[in-house]
């Protein structure tokens, strides 16, 4: 049985034995086709209750490997075949090929820490927080239920709630699907609301444009007049300044620059841009491979579309899933290369590591989820990064504010740009504590979300008042749009003072 | 005791309930006494299928015929309780073909309607369904709430008249010259709805006939009377699985067996069950090998429930009758059918009827049998119109995009409020504010709880069957303290706090047969948290002495007292008497802990 998912028109058996039986043509290695590749998602019998089913299994674990284009070999195998037989993904239960997450809800024991961590919560009393959006609303769920609370579009999808919860409940899994769910039935197509969600999701669309007349778009989008009228007409609050365009794109430069200057195949990596690095701020980008290079690695710079991220806060999967399906397509190849997956990031690298194997099966989607980091964790772990850092020294003093985006913190990662720069001399990293910078990506674009996103950042806003630097830092590229909102401060990425400190 | 009604009928579980309701719509003065809450014996403990008929396809046709005949009236006059579910047989490799032939026969023979399914639709419909199930037949079995059917019928019963009695067991039947003429019982507090800590009185209710719908305790009351009743009482296991693994009914297709049904209930799935004769109804064992049976071998069906989180685990007794010198040895080959046992004829005792066996999918029919009789024996003329007249809640269906916009309802609190309200959703709804919920795992609104505690006093289990909080996957751990609260703007403290500590006990009972993974991390934190926050391991106030507060806290300003407490004074003090306090409540709790295991496991 086939996860019943939109795209896949494929195999309905399900067993893999259609796959299996060589009537298709066999993939290349490390090329998976788009459609084909679904995972089987349900259960293997266990050893217990093979007697009964056992030929049809096993010809299937047979086959596999073969019909998975090797791409398990080489990369230690954690799809289809590999399947535990004693786990169970959630199948096509509800109409339309959603996900049944009901099972989710067996790990909840109501302890509420999810509730007491989700700062949308905490400042919209219309909002009734994580824990009724996830584990109750989807407990309460019946085959024949198709409505989901509308409530679920308040949630920012900030992932701090997945973090809090001391018992593994898919928090953030329930919300994206339950979302999803919500859009696709439940939202009227025509009305304000989608059409704006729409476009503050797919901003690889818009900035693409954009950036065609660079320095036209980022003038007219702030353009009194035509901000007045986005308010109005598509609710885009218009407190808000849009993001500049950079009059060069990160790939423009790339390919103007002739592509890697290091080549070893032993050391590769593959540089997630994302949208932002390229559209807006390709000086992130630009720090990346400089400091990749620096420390000898050849950094491929693969086709790439949105992470998806913009997408899932606004439930348009469908959307997300057709960009899914490029980024795994062409990631996959880097790493049957030899390359891993580096994000500058922090969402970007959330999205590939978590939400992509949480919502869609996408044959190789699990190896790009094990192959992903963000960029400064992966340099932490393979190279003596403090070593390098210990002796040296900037010109000048500063201090950076620095703030770790929820996404960062999910990953573990809250902490690393302080721990990174503690011993340069003449960098003063100060953590401005661990509250939400409040505008979650497209939350905070959204009028009527726009005073509680304020409301949320206050904290961050003050703390970073109170630091001794008047330079912000952080890892997220919306985060940045916020702390720079709130404090007009100056924002810059880790890997711009990296790159400045290892003098790449 | 001059007043003298037309029946009484003992046992409030779906037989005595329909009994009262038919009874009481042909225009007779009726009384139903109940020992316990409606539903407090078998009817309670029972495992929520509306039977197709499809389980006695093969074995026992007549009664086949008349579940399929029952499930489709049900549906109709009990829309609230039950849910449509649909139904199916599968067949594992190693179940027999011919057997699967057999019953697809036995279901065409008694017009229960059916469709084969091959494997792949059977797990395109059931997705959780184990890979080898090779084939499905399906058909129309659904899932009933017992205690919402038998409110309702009690409901409509006193609407038409009839006087409902709970907590009031029969202690006698009263016989005058040769004749039944009456029955005594004790109201444990009282007339009327359940309020703890109300005084006990006893009553004698004089009727022209008494029927003894006891079930399983038919043959006690029997016994008070002076006749021999000989029902064999015989237990079977159900186990509480957290969400629902599946939607439709998952029987498997076998001659007879245990552990062969799913049922999906409300927000769970129930698992069972066994069938193993036992000597008393009221004091069997509860074994684990039962529950771990359970698991293992309906696993075999849907892999998926032993990885699956339980809740609790339950037992019933079924009312197994057989009439004397039938002497079958195995419980499973006792007829389900039902037994009407007129005691004038059988017993030369006039005035009372005694009707046992049979299943909670047939007890209108049963109803309807007893009741034609019992008119018959008074002479009274009336029709019956139980199948055809809808009972309260399920005339129409309540109307979700009102609750949510009208009441402020989330959009699931609404869809799981109003099935379980039915077309008295609004009603109950607009009496009382229903937010904020009370029971957040099942979604119960505060008007729900309010609207319960209305027909059942203080009595919060009896408000849980009504309303299923407490049900859900906390069991009680978040939501006893808050049920209880809304106890408190009609009734005093320790009431409230009587009420709120029996409901607490009640679901620890259950839980205690799921004291592993995830449901042991449940009550450990329950504990903790009433241990904790709400003292519950040794509250003072629980104490029946008055509480010295003064001495926990002398309280600022009180000059003396907080010099003192440097020198040891009313420090020490304090001290002392929070020990004291504590080694009470221990003892206390050591019993109540006591009270509980002898409770559920006798
Ligand atoms: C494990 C199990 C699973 C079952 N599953 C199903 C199923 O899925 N579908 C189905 O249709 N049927 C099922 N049944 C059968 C069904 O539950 C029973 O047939 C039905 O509930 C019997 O109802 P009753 O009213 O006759 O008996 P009860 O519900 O037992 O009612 C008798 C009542 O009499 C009261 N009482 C006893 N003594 C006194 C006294 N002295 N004074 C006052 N009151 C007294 C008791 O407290 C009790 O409430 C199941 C039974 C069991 C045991
Ligand atoms: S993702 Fe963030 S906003 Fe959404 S429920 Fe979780 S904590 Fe709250
Ligand atoms: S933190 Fe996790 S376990 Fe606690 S209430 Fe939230 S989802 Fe449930």
């Amino acid at each position: 049985m086939t996860r019943d998912t939109p795209d896949d028109t494929g195999a309905t058996d399900g067993t893999g034995r259609e796959r299996g039986d060589g009537s298709e043509p066999r993939a290349s290695p490390g090329v998976p086709e788009a459609g084909r590749d679904e995972q089987p998602s349900i259960f293997v019998p266990d050893d217990g209750e093979r007697a009964g089913g056992s030929e049809a299994d096993e010809s299937e674990a047979d086959e596999r490997p073969a019909t998975d284009g090797g791409v398990e070999s080489a990369t230690g195998g954690s799809d289809s075949a590999e399947l535990d037989p004693d786990a169970y993904d959630p199948v096509d239960v509800f109409p339309g090929g959603d996900l049944d997450l009901r099972e989710g809800a067996d790990s909840c024991y109501k302890c509420t820490s999810c509730d007491t961590s989700c700062p949308v919560a905490e400042v919209d009393d219309e909002f009734p927080g994580p824990k009724f959006q996830g584990p109750e609303q989807w407990r309460l769920k019946r085959k024949d239920d198709h409505d989901i609370d509308e409530s679920i579009t308040s949630c920012s999808n900030c992932m701090r709630c997945d973090d809090a919860c001391p018992s593994s409940v898919p928090l953030s899994q329930m919300h994206n699907e339950a979302r999803g769910q919500f859009v696709e039935e439940q939202m009227e197509k025509l009305s304000v609301e989608y059409v704006r969600n729409r476009i503050l999701a797919n901003y690889r669309t818009s900035a693409r444009l954009a950036s065609v007349f660079p320095r036209t778009a980022s003038f007219a989008m702030n353009f009194g007049p035509v901000r007045w009228a986005m308010e109005k007409t598509l609710g885009i609050p218009k407190e808000r300044d849009f993001p500049e365009f950079a009059t060069e794109t990160f790939r423009e430069w790339w390919k103007a620059r002739g592509g890697a200057q290091v080549e070893d195949p032993d050391k590769r990596v593959a540089y997630f841009h994302g949208c932002y690095s390229n559209y807006n701020t390709p000086e992130v980008g630009k720090a990346m491979v400089r400091v990749y290079e620096h420390f000898g690695y050849e950094v491929m710079v693969p086709p790439q579309k949105c992470s998806g991220t913009p997408m899932f806060a606004n439930g348009m999967l469908k959307d997300a899933r057709r960009h899914a399906e490029t980024n795994v397509e062409s990631l996959i190849e880097a790493i049957g290369e030899g390359a891993d997956v580096i994000a500058s990031c922090t969402s970007c690298s959330m999205s590939l590591r978590q939400e992509y194997p949480e919502l869609f099966d996408i044959h190789g989607i699990e190896d790009v989820s094990e192959h992903t980091y963000e960029a400064l964790e992966y340099l932490r772990i393979h190279e003596d990064l403090e070593g390098e850092l210990a002796g040296s020294e900037l010109a000048d003093d500063r201090s950076y504010a620095y703030h770790a985006p929820c996404h960062a913190r999910n990953q573990g990662l809250a902490r690393q740009a302080v721990e990174t720069f503690r011993d340069v001399d003449g960098v003063n990293m100060e953590d401005v504590g661990d509250s939400c910078s409040g505008i979650s990506g497209t939350y905070g674009w959204k009028e009527e979300k726009y005073e509680k996103s304020m409301k949320i950042g206050e904290e961050m806003f003050e703390h970073m008042e109170d630091a001794e630097g008047d330079v912000g830092m952080t890892e997220c590229p919306t985060c940045a749009m916020q702390m720079e909102h709130g404090t007009g401060y100056e924002i810059k990425h880790p890997l711009q003072l990296l790159e400045e400190t290892v003098g790449a | 005791m001059d007043h003298q009604v037309d029946v009484v009928v003992v046992g409030g579980g779906s037989t005595g309930c329909g009994v009262v309701r038919d009874l009481a719509r042909r225009g007779l003065d009726a009384v139903l006494v109940e020992k316990g809450n409606l539903t407090h014996g078998t009817t309670g403990r029972m495992h929520g299928l509306l039977h197709s008929g499809g389980r006695y396809a093969v074995s026992d046709q007549k009664s086949a015929r008349e579940c399929i005949e029952e499930n489709r009236v049900l549906r109709d006059i009990a829309s609230h309780c039950v849910e449509e579910t649909g139904g199916m047989f599968v067949k594992r490799p190693e179940d027999s073909e011919e057997y699967f032939q057999e019953k697809l026969e036995g279901c065409r023979a008694c017009d229960i309607p059916v469709e084969v399914l091959d494997g792949e639709e059977a797990r395109r419909r059931e997705p959780y369904l184990a890979r080898d199930v090779e084939k499905a037949i399906a058909l129309p079995d659904g899932a009933v709430d017992p205690f919402r059917l038998c409110v309702s019928n009690a409901a409509d019963a006193r609407e038409h008249g009839a006087r409902v009695e709970t907590h009031a067991p029969v202690t006698d039947v009263l016989v005058e010259d040769g004749e039944v003429v009456g029955v005594e019982i004790e109201h444990e507090t009282g007339p009327g709805k359940r309020v703890h800590r109300e005084p006990g009185t006893t009553e004698e209710i004089r009727a022209r006939h008494v029927v003894n719908a006891t079930g399983a305790w038919a043959g006690n009351v029997g016994e008070m009377a002076g006749v021999d009743v000989e029902v064999r009482p015989s237990k079977g296991v159900m186990t509480v699985m957290n969400t629902r693994q599946v939607d439709t009914v998952i029987n498997r297709c076998r001659p007879k067996g245990d552990a062969d049904i799913v049922v999906p209930h409300e927000t769970a799935c129930i698992l069972g069950t066994t069938d193993e004769e036992v000597d008393d109804p009221e004091d069997y064992p509860e074994e684990e090998w039962e529950v771990d049976l359970m698991i293992e071998t309906l696993s075999e069906l849907v892999p998926a429930l032993k990885d699956a989180r339980t809740l609790r685990s339950f037992w019933g007794v079924r009312p197994l009758y057989e009439p004397p010198g039938t002497g079958t040895e195995d419980p499973t080959d006792i007829t389900r059918d039902y037994f009407l046992l007129d005691h004038g004829d059988r017993d030369d005792l006039p005035g009372m009827t005694t009707i046992v066996g049979g299943k909670l999918t047939t007890y209108r029919m049963m109803a309807e049998s007893i009741s034609d009789h019992v008119c018959e024996v008074l002479g009274h003329e009336a029709t019956c119109d139980t199948a055809e007249a809808p009972l309260p809640g399920s005339e129409s269906d309540a109307r979700m995009e009102e609750l949510m916009d009208e009441f402020g309802l989330r959009s699931p609190v609404a869809r799981r409020s109003g099935q379980r309200l039915g077309s008295r959703a609004d009603e109950v709804l607009d009496e009382y504010d229903p937010n904020p919920i009370v029971c957040e795992c099942e979604g119960v609104t505060r008007a729900e709880v309010q609207d319960a505690i209305g027909e059942a006093g203080s009595d919060l289990n009896a408000v849980r069957l009504r309303t299923r909080a407490s049900m859900g996957n906390c069991q009680g751990g978040f939501c006893t303290h808050r049920i209880a609260s809304e106890l408190a703007r009609e009734y005093p403290e320790p009431v409230v706090r009587d009420a709120e500590d029996e409901l607490y006990q009640e679901r620890w009972k259950g839980q205690r047969h799921a004291l592993w993974g995830r449901q042991l991390s449940q009550a450990m934190l329950n504990h903790l948290l009433h241990a904790t926050t709400m003292n519950r391991d040794g509250d003072p106030a629980n104490l029946d002495g008055e509480v010295d507060f003064g001495a926990f806290d002398a309280g600022a300003g009180s000059g003396p007292a907080s010099a003192d407490a440097d020198e040891g004074g009313d420090a020490g003090t304090a001290a002392t008497d929070g020990g004291r306090a504590g080694d009470d409540a221990t003892t206390d709790g050591g019993r109540a802990g006591d009270n509980a295991t002898t409770d559920g496991g006798r």
